[in-house]
């Protein structure tokens, strides 16, 4: 049986709780014998301060250290908390991407993806894509969260999901390897499978990368199917600066509306761009606010940085079914002030630093 | 910002006109003040204008020509988006540190490249082929000399304005041409596309494409054939592409045998180590002597230490400047790298700070005991040479993986042995600085060598 002692961590996706009796409601939830996880349980032994006390604020969050790397080894089902009861309902267990090293993994619980699917879904609305049309999704499957995301999103909103099966770590292997041909290579695959579905399904919402898109402008037949076929884009996965956003809108794709989405698999979500931004504006997350929830820092210090400073970003997922704070990810961003009622920062322009050279160069005149 | 909205905006320029871009870098000066806002383009546009590059039309080769022409003089004589020569050749002179008679020479040197790019490429031609397949020759069979490509990009670098010159015989074949500028002088190249413009090429011929170093390769990408500047790394990363042209370290060299007296060519030896700023990959790297080399390094010494340490704009200027903390990384390089050699000017360090944040890159001379010492081939972007000894039969190792060899000599048989030798590009004999080039000279063979092919046609 679930456990309802918590009502606060049980409200629906567009109640904002008030955050300090969230946080300690949480922390009661993942850190008591009855209802934590035991992974959580046993991890709170070599902690130097007892959660359920200290722990009385978002604030709070940065006591703890940074697990995330523990999330390698550990068990699946030792991160499900106990107050699920014995049968717990699982979505699915989700891997990161393993960027580097092996893969972190984490457990979708349903009622955390019920309450995700409903706040994206509203997302996804207010943004004007259109119901009953198909998606076409280019996008990491397999062991991802994306795939089942984007499943699941067709289908709320009435349509088929159709999918190019895509492995974003084989990509980075090529690349690693200095193998560019190949990963170009796959890369082309990818997009030639997206030929098959646009000339005979009714796609109306196209889902992929920025550097699949980019390589899709590059065909002509492509642009051409995606002009006449598609209302929206959707992105996410990588960067998209606002410049590359006005040509699309513009000269690529006039007239569709593309709205980027900033997840991870560490936050089981992530954040969806702001509405109404203009052509000059950075591409602005605002996150799930208090399920997920940013900080945007200078790594040295780990102050936060001023507001339209860049810096580091730290994420926070505290929810009843998972509890992943203070994890400093490698991601740059520069720090936005939240709209009214969120938890932590908002973010824009997430990416690695532009650098015009790679490093100094001393030997040699060039 | 608001220092940085007044800034001169230096825009992408793009198949479709100019691009001002959201993305930009400030460009500085050596003291480090702000000079201009250049807009860097995403990797979508890159892929845009690179196709954009293969759709457009070959400009008739008359038409082109004679562009070219006007496009050199108003580069190096006329106004250009309204600045005059002197304001450009400042500018460039203040963010790349060059002295200011090198980058007025470089203009006028591009210049006469524009007006001669044809008869420059022509000297490639092979002497069986014709330039077009009308050509009478071909009725009974001939060589037809063809574009192996149709568009062509260049990564460029900033240690000379001149570089500009030679990717102009790319546009004089028909190639469209895409350039990626360098941050330490976008000027040169934006000019230069700006008034290549003005003069007739269309928006689609050519264009200037500033990205973030991310970015860089879309450009070589999205190019039928390319050409970058680099060191070893670059060299080695495009190495087995056979659409890559890496412009690599020159590493030049003079040679003085025993038969020649070192003294009657002192001049010409040390222009060779100073000209152009000491920063082209023409400069002399070492100075091998076949007999004494500490009088050789002596005297060099005493030459290059009575120059002055001047501000780049400065008429009189020789000495290349940089930013003070650029200029200090490339002091404890050289002083790590000069470690068991004798300075004989330079030991202490050759960084002279000009008090505004620049500094002057004094000139160094390091006397090597070997011929086959790993000094003589450090080659650094300012006035610094390895004198080292030679003998006959040390041979040719140590004069090899040069780009020009001055040598200094009577003895034929070793001149026969440098022409020979695949890893020099040009051999210099007597009297002549490694700096030495013309228009229809190749400089590391000729660019033409690359971007053409033959190809037989025979008709009725």
């Amino acid at each position: 049986m679930l456990q309802r002692e918590k009502p606060v961590l049980d409200v629906a996706f567009d109640v904002h709780p008030d955050p300090d009796e969230f946080i300690r409601a949480a922390m009661e939830w993942h850190f008591s014998p009855t209802t934590g996880s035991p992974f959580w349980l046993e991890r709170a032994k070599s902690l130097e301060f007892d959660p359920r006390e200290h722990v009385r604020s978002f604030e709070d969050l940065t006591l703890f250290p940074n697990v995330t790397n523990e999330l390698r080894d550990v068990r699946a089902q030792d991160l499900i908390p106990q107050g699920y009861g014995p049968h717990p309902e699982v979505v699915g267990v989700f891997e990161s991407g393993g960027t580097t090293g092996a893969p972190k993994r984490v457990v979708m619980l349903r009622d955390w993806w019920d309450r995700m699917m409903a706040w994206q879904v509203a997302h996804l609305h207010a943004h004007g894509v259109p119901r009953d049309r198909n998606w076409l999704v280019l996008i990491p499957s397999g062991p991802h969260m994306a795939g089942e995301l984007t499943r699941r999103q067709a289908a709320e909103l009435g349509g088929l999901k159709f999918a190019i099966d895509m492995d974003p770590r084989w990509v980075k292997k090529l690349i690693a390897a200095g193998k560019a041909d190949e990963a170009n290579a796959y890369a082309e695959h990818l997009i030639d499978q997206a030929v098959f579905v646009l000339q005979t399904q009714d796609i109306g919402v196209l889902m992929s990368t920025p550097p699949l898109l980019e390589r899709l402008a590059r065909r002509d037949d492509l642009v051409e199917l995606v002009r006449q076929k598609v209302q929206t884009i959707e992105w996410g996965g990588a960067h998209m600066d606002a410049d590359s956003r006005h040509l699309y809108r513009t000269e690529v794709f006039p007239g569709l509306t593309l709205d980027g989405n900033y997840g991870s698999t560490m936050v089981l979500g992530g954040a969806a761009e702001r509405l109404d931004l203009t052509d000059d504006d950075p591409c602005i997350f605002d996150p799930f606010s208090p399920y997920i929830t940013f900080s945007v820092v200078d790594p040295d210090s780990g102050r936060k940085v001023a507001y339209g400073e860049r810096g580091q970003v730290v994420m926070n997922h505290v929810s009843k079914a998972f509890l992943l704070p203070n994890n400093l990810e490698r991601d740059v961003a520069t720090r936005i002030r939240p709209l009214g009622g969120q938890v932590g920062d908002s973010v824009a322009d997430v990416t690695p630093v532009q650098r015009f050279d790679d490093e100094t160069v001393i030997e040699g005149v060039y | 910002m608001a220092v940085a909205a007044e800034l001169p905006a230096l825009d992408a320029l793009g198949p479709a006109g100019a691009y001002h871009a959201r993305e930009r870098q400030t460009i500085t000066d050596v003291a480090g003040n702000p000079l201009a806002e250049l807009s860097l383009v995403p990797s979508l546009f890159v892929t845009r204008a690179m196709a954009a590059l293969h759709k457009a039309a070959t400009m008739p080769v008359d038409e082109r020509l004679a562009a070219l022409a006007r496009a050199g003089d108003a580069h190096a004589m006329g106004s250009v988006d309204g600045v005059s020569p002197a304001d450009h050749q400042f500018i460039v002179s203040r963010c790349s540190g060059m002295p200011i008679s090198v980058v007025r020479s470089a203009s006028e040197a591009i210049a006469r490249s524009a007006a001669q790019a044809y008869l420059s490429v022509q000297h490639a031609r092979p002497v069986g082929a014709v330039n077009h397949w009308r050509d009478p020759l071909t009725r009974t069979g001939r060589a037809v000399w063809t574009r192996r490509g149709d568009v062509f990009a260049v990564h460029a670098p900033g240690n000379h304005p001149g570089v500009h010159g030679l990717w102009l015989e790319a546009l004089a074949l028909g190639y469209r041409v895409a350039v990626r500028p360098s941050r330490r002088d976008p000027f040169t190249p934006h000019r230069l596309i700006s008034a290549l413009r003005t003069a007739g090429f269309g928006d689609d011929q050519v264009v200037l494409l500033p990205t973030g170093y991310d970015t860089a390769d879309a450009i070589l990408r999205g190019a039928d054939l390319a050409m970058a500047y680099g060191g070893e790394d670059v060299m080695r990363k495009y190495a087995t592409q056979t659409k890559m042209l890496p412009q690599g370290p020159g590493r030049s060299k003079i040679l003085l045998t025993a038969d020649v007296d070192w003294r009657d060519h002192l001049d010409v030896i040390v222009a060779s180590i100073t000209h152009e700023g000491g920063r082209a990959c023409v400069n002399t790297t070492a100075v091998f002597v076949e007999g004494d080399t500490t009088p050789v390094a002596q005297a060099l010494a005493e030459r290059l230490a009575a120059i002055p340490s001047l501000p780049p704009q400065d008429e009189h200027a020789v000495l290349p400047v940089l930013p003070m903390a650029d200029a200090h990384e490339l002091e404890r390089y050289l002083l790590a790298k000069a470690a068991g050699t004798v300075p004989w000017l330079g030991g202490d360090g050759v960084v002279d700070e000009l008090g505004d944040g620049s500094a002057v890159l004094r000139p160094a001379v390091h006397e090597l005991d070997r011929p086959d010492a790993e000094q003589a081939g450090i080659e650094l972007s300012f006035p610094c040479v390895w004198v080292a000894p030679w003998t006959p039969e040390a041979g040719l190792e140590p004069l090899k993986e040069t780009l020009v060899i001055t040598a200094i000599t009577h003895d034929t048989r070793l001149v026969d042995a440098l022409v020979a030798e695949p890893t020099i590009s040009n051999v210099y004999v007597g009297d002549h600085p490694t700096y030495w080039i013309e228009p229809g000279i190749p400089h590391d063979g000729y660019l033409a060598d690359f971007l053409m092919r033959t190809k037989a046609v025979i008709r009725d």
